[in-house]
Order: structure tokens, then sequence, then C-alpha cells
């Protein structure tokens, strides 16, 4: 007797693309109009990614920094008193702000990342 | 050589290696009264001095600065921890009470390489290692004693207690059998482990070059995955994981056209069939020795991990389309070579329980398949296996066979070493160089992972990560010239020693080299348990952040994205791995002596051609022993 258990081979197709979709589905709902997401790489393996940040004045914004380095980074303005700590290596920090003043603010690593820590340096633009 | 003295030679040299690799050298830093202080400077990924050795009783006081980013200071055993930001200089005091080799580890994420930037903190006099190494020579010659005492109930009994037969039938049980025989069985394993894999493939792509400890894939496969199969899955199983591997699935259903259910299928694929003269564990020596030459890539960087494991799928789907069914398992897998000759070692085994039923049963329907289910995948024929090796554990035979004549057993470890070569033989060619030359090969890199995974050596990290192109290039030619020259050629001048003592001219070189290199496995797999250990326990508390946070994206999806690294019982760390030393040591020196009763004719050629292969063996516990705690 012939036992045909009923499994679809794309069964297996349809696992393999399920996790895919979640985890882009994930990272999708997770961005918002005023949400922008800065990367964190020391500058020899790509500095801060976006280097400059553009946003509207008086317009809430959560920047959303991700270390996606081996080492410990940290995240400083200065010029609008913000500051995010230590970012260890795959950690996530998020800092919610709304800028007030019209300007061009430098933000900075704070934690002595690499030998060219001193050019990891970026640019935040309120228009 | 007069018969008496020989375990008094055994001694003498023994004590000649132990005073060798014991030597005390210099103590570190500046001592003033009872305290010893000492300066270091962490860099990646190594610390300067990176063997700090103090005496008993001092008080130590540590100074740490980092050269470079910041690092951390976790020393095992006394649980001192601090953070070592660049600029600052921390202090680390503690009381030198405990005795023995402790690793000191960088607790910060500094690097590709960091959870495996180490020291060693030497506190003289390392009684644990003296103990260990003593007894390894006790052990070795009593074994020597004890074999020249031999009753007739050991040549039957393993240690004279356990009878080499002795065999417990897990599928008398019904649920099991009925478990065994369902078509969703393993199935429904390797379906979960497929999605499992689509994860790791995806965090691996998406963590680019991001740290490896916080990275899923990274984790899951070389700290849980690696580890469980080097500890408990081969060691006890076989082949176990080939069971629930999810990487020849695709390549499974386009070949037989279905996941489900059994029969013979029309094939997808050209069904070729694999040249006869690399039927053996030639092609995967290879294969893993080739990919160990990139494991400062793959351990440590997520993407190199995705490069490989691609490779692997690829591999396995491509393979199946040219040749016939699990062709790529057999010959091509890098991880198939250790597990097939290990799970000879292990304490389970999938063979027949009567053989006359076999014998009159045509046609055979566990090689040919029928409707209930695929003939041997593995091209084993189950009905005449003898042997691990070879045996998927993919329980096809259960379902096929229409006597019910297969069984799951547990045995004694290691029984398999003994099997002799069977009528059918010819169609694999079982017992010989490409087995013994993968268990000698598992010796070297052993060492190289050792070294440079838990050894204090930079420069060694370095080399295997190629920070330069020149001393990548020292590693692999050093590397390959350890594995394929020089500790085989060691082992072939034992061997000749081990002819040449025997007194028998008669048997050849090869028989003596390729046999003896069977007892090697035990130890083989004991070590390599030991080394998984090291790996696991200062590491494994990355999981639950990996768990919870599988695509560092700042998720927490069991709460547990939070959990700091703490290394776990890493003080008891070189106990266990000497406990596991001895026992691979006990059963190496058990089977041993056996083969030296098979390779020669006479009892007292045996006893005396063991001689030098004892030796050779007692000189590879001390080298562990010495690698592990020394």
């Amino acid at each position: 007797m012939r036992r045909q258990t009923a499994l679809n081979p794309s069964l297996v197709v349809l696992i393999a693309m399920a996790a895919v979709l979640a985890t882009i589905g994930c990272s999708a709902s997770a961005s918002q109009p005023a949400t922008v997401e800065l990367l964190a790489r020391a500058p020899e393996k790509g500095n801060w990614s976006p280097q400059t940040i553009e946003v509207e004045q008086g317009q809430k914004v959560t920047l959303v920094i991700r270390n996606v380095d081996a080492v410990t980074h940290g995240f400083y303005l200065p010029g609008l008193d913000l500051t995010a700590g230590e970012i260890k290596a795959g950690d996530v920090k998020e800092i919610t702000f709304t800028p007030q003043v019209a300007g061009e603010y430098g933000f900075y690593c704070s934690v002595w990342c690499s030998d060219f820590h001193m050019h990891m340096r970026g640019k935040l633009i309120v228009r | 050589m007069d018969h008496r003295l020989l375990p008094t030679y055994v001694l003498v040299a023994s004590c000649l290696t132990l005073s060798a690799c014991g030597s005390s050298g210099e103590f570190s830093g500046d001592l003033v009264g009872t305290q010893r202080t000492v300066e270091v400077t962490a860099r990646k990924f190594e610390y300067k001095p990176s063997v700090i050795t103090v005496k008993e009783g001092e008080t130590v006081v540590i100074k740490l600065a980092s050269e470079d980013v910041t690092h951390g200071f976790y020393l095992d055993g006394y649980g001192e921890q601090t953070t070592i930001p660049p600029g600052d200089i921390k202090l680390v005091g503690f009381t030198a009470n405990k005795t023995g080799r402790f690793a000191f580890r960088c607790s910060e994420t500094c690097g590709h390489f960091h959870p495996y930037m180490i020291g060693h903190l030497r506190v003289l006099p390392n009684r644990k290692y003296y103990a260990g190494v003593s007894l390894v020579v006790l052990l070795g010659i009593g074994s020597l004693a004890y074999g020249r005492r031999r009753r007739e109930k050991h040549r039957t009994h393993l240690f004279g207690v356990i009878p080499l037969d002795w065999r417990f039938e897990l599928t008398k049980y019904r649920p099991i059998r009925a478990l065994f025989k369902s078509r969703w069985f393993p199935l429904v394993f390797i379906l979960l482990n497929f999605f499992v894999f689509v994860v790791i493939l995806v965090a691996g792509f998406a963590g680019g070059f991001s740290a490896g400890n916080v990275n899923f894939g990274v984790m899951v496969v070389w700290i849980l995955w690696w580890v469980l199969l080097m500890t408990i899955f081969v060691p006890v199983v076989g082949r176990f994981w080939c069971m629930a591997c999810p990487f020849p699935l695709v390549g499974d259903w386009l070949q037989r056209g279905t996941l489900g259910s059994g029969g013979r299928q029309k094939s997808w694929g050209l069904n070729k069939k694999w040249p006869k003269r690399f039927r053996n564990l030639w092609p995967v020596t290879a294969c893993f020795l080739l990919s160990t030459l990139f494991v400062g890539f793959f351990t440590v960087q997520p993407f190199a991990t995705f490069v490989l494991l691609a490779l692997i799928v690829i591999g396995a789907i491509v393979i199946s389309l040219i040749y016939e069914k699990r062709t790529f398992c057999l010959y091509l897998c890098p991880v198939s070579g250790f597990q097939g000759l290990y799970s000879n070692f292990a304490a389970c085994e999938v063979r027949v329980k009567d053989p006359d039923i076999c014998k009159t049963h045509t046609p055979k329907t566990c090689y040919l398949g029928n409707e209930h289910g695929y003939g041997c995948p593995w091209m084993e024929l189950p009905f005449d296996m003898n042997r691990n090796t070879y045996c998927g554990l993919c329980m096809e035979c259960f379902k096929t066979c229409p006597h019910d004549n297969m069984a799951f057993n547990v045995r004694p470890f290691g029984t398999d070493l003994l099997a002799e070569r069977r009528r059918t033989d010819e169609l694999q060619n079982r017992r010989g160089l490409d087995e013994a030359f993968k268990s000698l090969t598992m010796i070297g890199i052993l060492f190289a992972f050792f070294l440079t995974m838990q050894g204090p050596y930079g420069w060694l990290k370095d080399m295997v990560m190629a920070a330069s192109l020149g001393g990548y290039g020292l590693f692999l030619g050093g590397y390959l010239l350890l594995n394929l020259g020089l500790i085989p050629v060691l082992f072939l001048v034992v061997s000749y020693l081990s002819k040449k003592a025997s007194g028998n001219r008669e048997v050849p070189l090869k028989k003596i080299f390729v046999d003896f290199s069977y007892c090697l496995v035990p130890l083989g797999v004991a070590r390599w348990a030991a080394f998984s250990l090291g790996i696991l326990l200062p590491n494994g508390s990355y999981l639950p952040r990996v768990f919870s946070d599988p695509f560092s994206r700042g998720w927490d999806l069991f709460g547990t994205a939070g959990y700091q690294w703490t290394p776990f019982l890493t003080g008891a760390l070189p106990y266990l791995q000497l406990s596991l030393l001895f026992v691979g040591l006990a059963f190496s020196l058990e089977y041993g002596y056996r083969f030296a009763n098979r390779i020669f004719t006479t009892e007292r050629e045996a006893t005396r051609g063991w001689i030098p292969m004892l030796l050779f063996i007692i000189a590879l516990g001390v080298f562990f022993v010495w690698l592990f705690e020394g």
C-alpha cells in the first residue's frame, strides 16, 4: 500500500520565505518618517553612516543609533547637549529630541574606538 | 630488551618529559615583600605580557592599561573583572591562593577575535598539571601491567567489566520503533533545523562585518552547534547531526520529487555514481582541512559564516543533481569526515537484529528501497553493516525492512573500532589509510585551534586572521606541514619502531600504521570535547542575547537581550577537561592493546610491539595535559 503523506515541497520554500519576510517586515515597521537610522562604524570601516543628517526645525526626531562595528562607540552632539553614552558592539540606542534652532551641529564618537577615532564625526543640519 | 625493566624505562622517559614541560621559568613583575605587581597592556587581541607567572600565596596586583580600544579583564577561577578604557589605568588585586593555570579573558567586545583574546595566569606550583601528567603516566604504565596479567575475560570484556557484545535495543519499545518507521521522523527535525538555518544565513548576511559574539549566526553555529556536535552528538549518538541536518533537504527533494512519501521516484538529477577510488574519507578530509584554513574568518565574522554555509548549501544542491543519493554528505561535506570516524566511538548504532533473516530475504529492500521508504541514501548495505562510519542515521532502513529486523542499540563505547572487514566491504573502502589520516590530521587541527582560540599568543591570532598576508602564508605553510607532514611521519616512525620492537618481520608496516591509528580515536573524541567545553563555558552567555535579538535590530523577543556576558563554571574547566582526557586515554589504551594482539601473531610480539605505541600515546596524553593546563 502506498502511503502518501501530503507534504508539498513548496512548504520548504514557504518556510524560508516566511523567515526572510519576517525579518524585512519587522525592520520596515520600525522605521517612521521622523526616525533616522544612524550606523556607527570606525572611520576606516565606514564611519558614521549617514555622515550628514538633515532634520526639520521643530519636528520631533528619533535617532536610532546602531553599532554595527566590532568595538564600542559612543554618540555625543554637544551643540544640542545630546548624548547616547557608550554603545557597545551590536547594541542599538535611541535618542529623541526636537531641534528648535536652525543650524549645523557636529556630532562625535565619544569612546576611543580606533587609531582614527578623532575622524569619527558627522553633521546634523537643522533647517 | 628485558621485559621486567620495561615499566622502569617508561617511568624514566615520562619523568624526563615531565620535567621538560613543567619548567617554572621566571616570575612576572616586581615583588615587594609578598606583593607582586605586574603591568599589563591590552591591545587587539592580546595582553602583554600574555603569560603572568606568580607564586602561590602572593598578593598580586595587576595594573591594566589599553593601547587601542576599550578592553576588559576577567580572571577565570578568581572571578576578578574590570573594564579598561584607553587612557586609564585599572588595578586588579587578589591573593593567589589557588594554584594552576587560569585564563584571563577580554570582557568588552573589542573586535572580531574578542572572544578569543586570552592571557594565562600561572600560579605555581601548578599542582593540577603535575597531577595530570602523573596520572597519564600511571594510567599508561598501569595499563601495561594490567594488560600483561589479562585473563580470558579481558578478551571479551572492555576493561574486564563491560561485555563487548552487550547491546540494549531501544527499538524494542513499540513507540520508538513506530517513531523510527514514521515518514515524519526525522523529517520534522530537519524542517525545524531548516528554519533555524535560514535565520542563521539571514543573520550572517545582515551581520556583515560586525562582531561575531553578538551575531546569531556565528554564535549558534560556532559556539552552540559545534560544541554540541563535539561533546554530545558524535561521542554518544554518532552521526546524530546527519539525521537532523537541513543542508541536503533541497537535494533530497530534487532527487525524489517529494519530501513526504517513500518509494522510488524519478530523479531530476543525473544520478551518476561517485568515482570508486574516492569512495573513502580522503575527499572529506581534504574538504575539512581546506575549510579550517579559514578558521580565523568564519568563526568570528558573520559574513564569513554566511559564505561558508552558503557554499555548503549550494554544494549540496549541485552535487545532488549530478551524483546519486547522499554523495555530498558521504564524500564532500567538510564535517562528515570526523563525524564518520569518531562516530565509531559512539555508544549508539543502527544494526540488523537477526542476520539470518537477511540471508534469505530478497530483494534487499533496505538497499533498493520499496513503497515505504528509500534505499539507503548513504549507500550502506544495512543488512551487512558493522561500522558507524557511513551510517547517517536517516532511519530509512527501519521503514523499508518488511521484517522489522533493524535495531537501534545502545552499546559500549567504541566497539566499532574493533570491527573486522566484511564480505561486502569492496563496495566502500572501509578501514584504511584514509581513516588513519583523518585520525592523525585531527591532532594537528586541534593543536592549531586550541592555540588560536584558547592560547595566549596574539601573534598567532594575527596570523590566523590574516592581519598581514605574509603572516597568513606562514600560518598556512606551518599548519599544512604539521598536519600533512610532521604528524603522519612521526606516527610512521612510531609504527616502524613498533614493528622492530615486536620482532615480527612479516607484518606489513601499513597494517601497523592503519590499525594502530584507530586507538587514537577515543583520545581524539575526548580532546575535542575538552576543547569545546573551553569554548562554550566562557562564551555561552552570549547566546541568550542573540536569541532575543538575532539580527542586532534592538529587539527583545524573549526578554534576554540585556543578558550580560557571564563566564560559566570556568573555574571548574581544568577538572572537566582533565577528566575527559583521562577517560579518552583509558579507552585508547584499552583498545590499543587489543589492536596489538590483532596486528601481531603471538602475545609476546603484541606486548613488545605495543610498547612504542603506548609510549607515543602517553606522550600524546602528556602533551594535551600540557596544552590544556601546563
